[in-house]
C-alpha cells in the first residue's frame, strides 16, 4: 500500500519535473510580455506566432520584434532544411550500409567495426564539431554549410544504422537465401526482398536523424563558420542579456506539437502494421 | 522438365567452429529418382542439402548434378531448387509474384512470368489464391505455394528440406500423396529430407538412413525395413525388439544364437563369425502367439495390451528374465485377458542378426510400462 504510494508520488514528481517547464513554455509563448513571464500575465497574444508572418509596418511598430532580424532566422531555418535535406539521405545511405554489412557480412572485425561505426554517437559533439573544424581547415574547406554536413553525418549516421540493424536481424536469413537459390543476384535480392522488408525502418530512421540534425547544436556551433542554422541561431537569441524574446517559446511550442504529431502518426502505422 | 542425377563424390562438410557436420559420403542419386534421406535431428541432413544447393561448400570431395561438377558455382547457378524447412515465402509479394520470383530473376517478361506462375499454380490447386499474401494462406496452401515456387525455375533437382513437419497428420498424408503425384507428372529428381521413417517409407523409391553424419545404408523401403544393414537402422525405421547375445552355431544363411530367452535361430546376412556378441532384431509384426513352429519359442506374460486401432500392441515378459517383448497383432476383438501366461515366438526367417551398434531413440522407450 504505502510503496505503491510511494511509487505513484514518484511518478508524478518525474512527471511534473519532466513536463512542467514545457507547460511553462507553452503558456508563456501566448503571455503579452517580454522577456517571457508567467506570472506578470499581461493578457493573451499571438503575436509571438505572428512574427513568422506579419507585415513589415506591424513588425517595426513592436518594440520587442523590431529589435529581431526576421530574415536572419528565416533564412537560418532554411539552412537547417538544407542541411537535413543532405545529411537525411546520406546517413540513410551509410547507416544501410554499415547495417547491412554489420548483420550480413560476418567477420571477424566486426565487434572491432562495431564500435568505430558507433563511437561518434557516444563521443562528446564539442569534440566531433571540433574536430571537424580542425580536419577540414587543415585541407583548406572554409567552415560553413559543407563543414556542419560533414560534421554531423559522421553522428547522425549511427541512428539509421542503429534501427536498421535490428530490423535487419529479424529478417530470417532464408528469405535472402530462398532468392538466391531461385536465380536472383545480390542486386535484386537486396532491392526486391531486403529493402521493402527494412521500408518501415527506414521511414523511422529517416524522421529521426532528420531530428537530430535540425536540433543539433553543439557540433554544429563549431563547425558552422559564418552560415547559421536554426538551433545556432535560437542558441544566438537566448543568450540575449535582457532576456530572450518569447518568439523563441513559440517555435518551440511548435516543435512540440509537431514531435507529438509525429509520435502519434508513427504509433498507429505501426498498429495497422501489426495488425 | 526433366530430372538429373546427383553424384557425391567423398563429400564431407566441416562448419567454421570445426565441427564436422558430414564425413565423407558417396551417394548416387538416380535421375528422376524420388529419394529420402532419413535420419534424427541433427544428423547432418540440412548440411547435405545446403551442400548440394551450394549454400555450404564442402571441406572434400566433389559434387556433380548431371555429371557436371558443382564446385564453386553459386546457389543461384545450380540446377535444383531448395524447398526450406520454414518455406521461406516472400511474406510483401503476392502469391503470384513468389512464385513468378525465379523467373523475374532471369529476366523473363512480365506477362510470359505470370502466366507461368498462374499455370503453376493452378497446378498445385491454389489458381483462386493468386493476388493474396503468403500470411493470409493456410499452412498446406503455403507448403503448395513453396512448391510452385520452386518449380517454376525447371530445376533438375528439387530439395525439400522436411517441408511437411510443420503440418497436421491429416494434412501431412494428403501433401504426401500430393508430393508423390507431383513428382511422377514432372520427372524432377526430388531429394527429400525427413525424420519421419513412415514419410520416407510411403513416398520414396529409395531411402538413406543416416546417423552422425554418416549415411548407413541405402535402399527401397523394403530393403531398409526388411534388411537393415545396421543396428541404427533396424531400430530406428519402424519399432524393433532386440535380444542381445552370442553366436553358437551358424547354418548357411542362418546362425544360432544364445540368448536370454535360450537359443535362437536368425539369418545372419552379414555372416557374422561364431563366438562374436551380436544382437538379434524382431520386428513386433512377426511375433506370434502361441506358435506352431518348435524353434525360437518362449513362454510369455502378458503385461499390457494397448489398442491401436487396426491391430493391438502387446508388452510381454518372455522368459526367466522377463525380458520385454512387443508384438503388433491384428485387432481381432477383445481377447487376450491380461497376465496369462502363454507361449510366443517367430520364424527365424523374419529374425535378423547384426552387430552390435547404437540404437536409435525412438521415444517408445520412456513410456511408463
Ligand atoms: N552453421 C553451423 N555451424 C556449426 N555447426 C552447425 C551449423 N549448422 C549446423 N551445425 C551442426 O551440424 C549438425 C547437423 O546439422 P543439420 O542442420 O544438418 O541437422 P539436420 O539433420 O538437418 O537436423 P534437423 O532434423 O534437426 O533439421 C548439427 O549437430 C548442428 O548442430
Ligand atoms: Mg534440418
Amino acid at each position: 500500500m504505502t510503496s505503491s504510494r510511494l511509487l505513484n508520488l514518484y511518478t508524478g514528481a518525474f512527471l511534473i519535473f519532466m513536463f512542467a517547464p514545457l507547460v511553462l513554455m507553452i503558456v508563456t509563448s501566448f503571455n503579452d510580455t517580454s522577456p517571457p513571464s508567467v506570472t506578470d500575465w499581461r493578457g493573451l497574444t499571438g503575436k509571438w506566432y505572428a512574427f513568422f508572418w506579419m507585415d513589415e509596418a506591424a513588425l517595426r511598430a513592436d518594440p520587442v520584434l523590431r529589435a529581431l532580424d526576421r530574415g536572419r532566422f528565416v533564412g537560418c531555418f532554411g539552412n537547417s532544411l538544407q542541411i537535413a535535406g543532405i545529411v537525411v539521405p546520406l546517413a540513410l545511405v551509410l547507416g544501410l550500409s554499415g547495417a547491412v554489412m554489420l548483420t550480413r557480412w560476418q567477420s571477424r572485425a566486426n565487434g572491432l567495426l562495431w564500435w568505430v561505426l558507433l563511437s561518434p554517437m557516444l563521443a562528446p559533439g564539442i569534440v566531433l564539431g571540433l574536430s571537424a573544424l580542425v580536419f577540414w581547415g587543415r585541407i583548406g574547406v572554409d567552415a560553413g554549410m559543407f563543414t556542419i554536413i560533414a560534421a554531423q553525418l559522421t553522428f547522425v549516421a549511427g541512428y539509421p544504422m542503429l534501427i536498421i540493424m535490428a530490423r535487419l536481424q529479424r529478417q530470417p536469413v532464408e528469405l535472402e537465401e530462398a532468392a538466391m537459390d531461385l536465380g536472383a543476384s545480390p542486386l535484386r535480392i537486396f532491392a526486391r526482398i531486403t529493402l521493402p522488408f527494412l521500408a518501415p525502418a527506414l521511414f523511422s530512421a529517416g524522421v529521426i536523424a532528420f531530428l537530430a540534425s535540425i536540433e543539433n547544436y553543439n557540433t554544429t556551433m563549431f563547425a558552422k563558420g559564418g552560415s547559421c542554422t536554426f538551433a545556432t541561431e535560437i542558441g544566438a537569441m537566448a543568450r540575449n542579456p535582457n532576456g530572450h524574446p518569447p518568439v523563441i517559446n513559440a517555435v518551440g511550442t511548435v516543435i512540440i506539437l509537431l514531435t507529438v504529431g509525429f509520435a502519434v502518426t508513427h504509433a498507429l502505422l505501426q498498429r495497422r502494421e501489426r495488425a | 522438365m526433366i530430372g538429373k542425377d546427383v553424384t557425391l563424390l567423398g563429400v564431407s562438410v566441416t562448419y567454421s567452429n570445426g565441427f564436422t557436420a558430414v564425413h565423407p559420403t558417396d551417394l548416387l542419386v538416380r535421375a528422376g529418382e524420388f529419394f529420402s534421406i532419413l535420419g534424427p535431428s541433427g544428423c547432418g541432413k540440412t548440411t547435405i542439402l545446403r551442400a548440394v544447393s551450394g549454400f555450404v561448400t564442402p571441406a572434400a570431395g566433389q559434387i556433380k548434378i548431371g555429371g557436371q561438377d558443382m564446385a564453386g558455382l553459386p546457389p543461384n547457378q545450380r540446377p535444383t531448387a531448395l524447398i526450406f524447412q520454414n518455406l521461406a515465402l516472400f511474406p510483401l509479394m503476392s502469391v503470384r509474384d513468389n512464385v513468378a520470383f525465379g523467373l523475374e530473376a532471369r529476366g523473363v517478361s512480365r506477362r510470359v512470368r505470370q502466366r507461368r506462375a498462374d499455370a503453376l499454380l493452378d497446378l498445385v490447386a491454389l489458381g483462386d489464391q493468386a493476388d493474396k499474401l503468403p500470411g493470409a494462406l493456410s499452412g498446406g496452401q503455403r507448403q503448395r505455394v513453396a512448391i510452385a515456387r520452386a518449380l517454376a525455375v525447371e530445376p533438375a533437382v528439387l530439395l525439400l528440406d522436411e517441408p511437411l513437419s510443420a503440418l497436421d497428420l491429416k494434412l501431412r498424408q494428403h501433401m504426401r500423396a500430393e508430393l508423390r503425384s507431383l513428382q511422377k507428372q514432372t520427372g524432377v529428381t526430388f531429394i527429400y529430407i525427413t525424420h519421419d521413417q513412415s514419410e520416407a517409407l510411403t513416398m520414396s523409391d529409395r531411402i538413406a538412413v543416416m546417423n552422425g553424419g554418416k549415411i548407413e545404408q541405402v535402399g527401397t523401403g523394403d530393403d531398409i525395413y526388411s534388411n537393415p544393414a545396421s543396428a541404427f537402422v533396424a531400430s530406428f525405421v519402424g519399432e524393433v525388439n532386440t535380444l542381445p547375445g552370442r553366436i553358437i552355431r551358424q547354418e548357411g544363411a542362418l546362425a544360432q544364437v544364445e540368448t536370454s530367452l535360450g537359443p535362437i535361430i536368425a539369418r545372419n546376412p552379414q555372416n557374422m563369425p561364431l563366438g562374436g556378441s551380436c544382437v538379434v532384431f524382431v520386428r513386433p509384426e512377426s511375433v506370434q502367439l502361441q506358435p506352431q513352429m518348435p524353434t525360437n519359442r518362449f513362454q510369455v506374460v502378458l503385461e499390457r495390451r494397448d489398442l491401436e486401432g487396426a491391430f493391438v500392441t502387446l508388452r510381454l515378459l518372455a522368459g526367466q528374465g522377463r525380458q520385454p517383448i512387443i508384438a503388433h497383432l491384428p485387432n481381432t476383438g477383445p481377447t487376450h485377458a491380461s497376465t496369462s501366461l502363454t507361449s510366443a515366438g517367430f520364424d527365424p526367417q523374419a529374425a535378423l542378426v547384426l552387430p552390435q551398434g547404437t540404437l536409435a531413440h525412438t521415444g517408445r522407450e520412456d513410456m511408463p510400462r
